[in-house]
């Protein structure tokens, strides 16, 4: 087991999860409650991860993100070292690639809140700031939680835009992921058995812990 | 429940998103042509044990490597199969030499499995009709796809063969996908060829040295490295007689 690498992605993947949460609850805020014209074009701009192969993300973040771009000499500027090829340029491409992994399911848990809840509470004089942290976010914890799951395994199990924006540098890019592709190429055949059945694994608990969870509709017996 | 399920969950992110021990130790980032997968990593081994730096490499095709360096990837050292991809990172400005430094000759091999129906192979086997697929590196990406592919034009048979290709993204990747069987034979590095695993399976003939020009392999180091004294020192020491002499077993050759 390469150890790692297994580091590695365990920590990318908190990272990237972290940082969803933080810009897909008050996202999905603005989606569910906003009257704007823009909603659907931003609705689908987050959606798009879901659709777009990994390789038209990561040619696209590795131009973007490259030296020959104005905020890519940026980073190089103020930093030394360009964001591709770099744990920082994969946090990136990971927080894009598992955007609608975050937005999707918080964005349905508010639309499920039952809207007299919210009435009472504008009537009483909460702002948008204290419906979200009084209201919304105490009554969506099962979609919250959700996300969460879903963007930390989802990052895990991300490889064309890691493969495209990382390469496969030992301690700074390399995933499980990746390293299993590489151990397949050097023949070691039970390592990447061992690393394959491990991701194996963390998905399959992640599932059923979800769908433990998850509220089921009573459907009477026949 | 469900809140303490929650917490633990965060808690848990917490833990990983805080920084860790870290090890500050000099780290050599070697990006390596596929052919040295089963070659270079004793040779690294052995370095660190002489000069105490220790050195990671990547594996991939010598054109994957060179893009990446051009796109700022951190490496110090380009180990590639040839001289035009080390020459890429020159003319773009990207290396300390002004032309690549030659450390080893790669030598092209075909290969088939000893269960394949291929038991008897020879290079007149690309001309039999019943042969369906033949693994090549590509082309475009990988000098030793490269040579096949000059090998084939020479033999009059890339027309014919053409759509019989797999076509691997390296050469150790076409290693893999005639090993495991999925194509039935394949054009290989010797180095791939003289692995253990690989003499187990099956066995090689070598494509005559005057069918495809000679897979010079050159390296550079590349500018402004992290490491560029250890980048030179390593490549001080893949030119030393004693890994020269080392590697000629495990199917590189000198050259000058």
């Amino acid at each position: 087991m390469d150890y790692q690498a297994l580091w590695l992605t365990l920590r990318l993947a908190a990272f990237t999860t972290g940082i969803l949460l933080v810009i897909g609850i008050p996202l999905s805020e603005w989606i569910v409650f906003t009257h704007s014209r823009t909603r659907p074009l931003i609705e689908s701009l987050c959606s798009l991860p879901l659709l777009l192969p990994p390789t038209v993300m990561g040619f696209y973040l590795l131009v973007l993100l490259g030296p020959r771009t104005a905020f890519g000499r940026f980073w190089v500027h103020c930093f030394g070292h360009p964001l591709a090829f770099s744990f920082g340029g994969l946090v990136i491409g990971s927080v894009i690639y598992s955007l609608p992994f975050a937005v999707q399911p918080i964005s349905a848990g508010f639309y499920g809140v039952n809207p007299a809840m919210l009435e009472q509470g504008q009537l009483l004089g909460a702002g948008r700031i204290r419906l979200l942290r009084q209201v919304l976010l105490p009554l969506s914890k099962r979609s919250i939680l959700t996300a969460a799951i879903l963007c930390f395994t989802h990052t895990i199990g991300e490889f064309g835009v890691v493969l495209m924006l990382g390469g496969d540098i030992p301690g700074a890019t390399r995933t499980l992921s990746i390293a299993i592709y590489d151990q397949v190429q050097d023949f070691a055949y039970k390592q990447a058995n061992h690393t394959a059945l491990l991701l194996l694994a963390i998905s399959l608990i992640a599932l059923i812990v979800l769908y433990t969870r998850s509220p089921r509709p009573q459907v009477p017996h026949a | 429940m469900f809140d303490r399920l929650m917490k633990a969950f965060f808690v848990f992110l917490l833990a990983l998103v805080t920084p860790g021990l870290s090890s500050a130790q000099q780290t050599l980032r070697v990006a390596a042509a596929a052919d040295l997968q089963p070659v270079l990593p004793p040779i690294l081994k052995q370095f660190e044990a002489q000069t105490g730096i220790h050195a990671e490499a990547s594996y991939q095709s010598s054109a994957t490597l060179a893009t990446q360096i051009l796109n700022g990837a951190p490496f110090d050292l380009f180990l590639a199969a040839d001289l035009s991809f080390p020459q890429r990172v020159i003319d773009a400005g990207k290396a300390e030499e002004s032309q690549p430094v030659r450390y080893a000759r790669g030598t092209l091999v075909l290969w088939a499995r000893n269960d394949s129906h291929f038991a008897r192979l020879s290079i007149d086997t690309l001309k039999d009709a019943s042969l369906k697929s033949i693994a090549i590196a590509n082309p475009e990406h990988a000098p030793y796809g490269r040579a096949a592919k000059a090998a084939l034009e020479k033999l009059g048979l890339w027309d014919t063969l053409r759509p019989k290709l797999v076509i691997a993204e390296n050469i150790a990747q076409a290693a893999q996908y005639v090993d495991s069987g999925n194509a039935e034979i394949g054009f290989v590095s010797l180095t791939s060829a003289l692995t253990q695993r690989l003499q187990a399976d099956g066995h090689y003939v070598t494509v005559p040295a005057e069918d495809y020009p000679p897979i010079i392999q050159g390296a550079v180091v590349v500018k402004g490295a992290a490491e560029a004294q250890a980048a030179r020192q390593l490549l001080l020491f893949m030119r030393s007689s004693s890994v020269r002499d080392q590697l000629v077993p495990h199917g590189l050759a000198p050259t000058n």
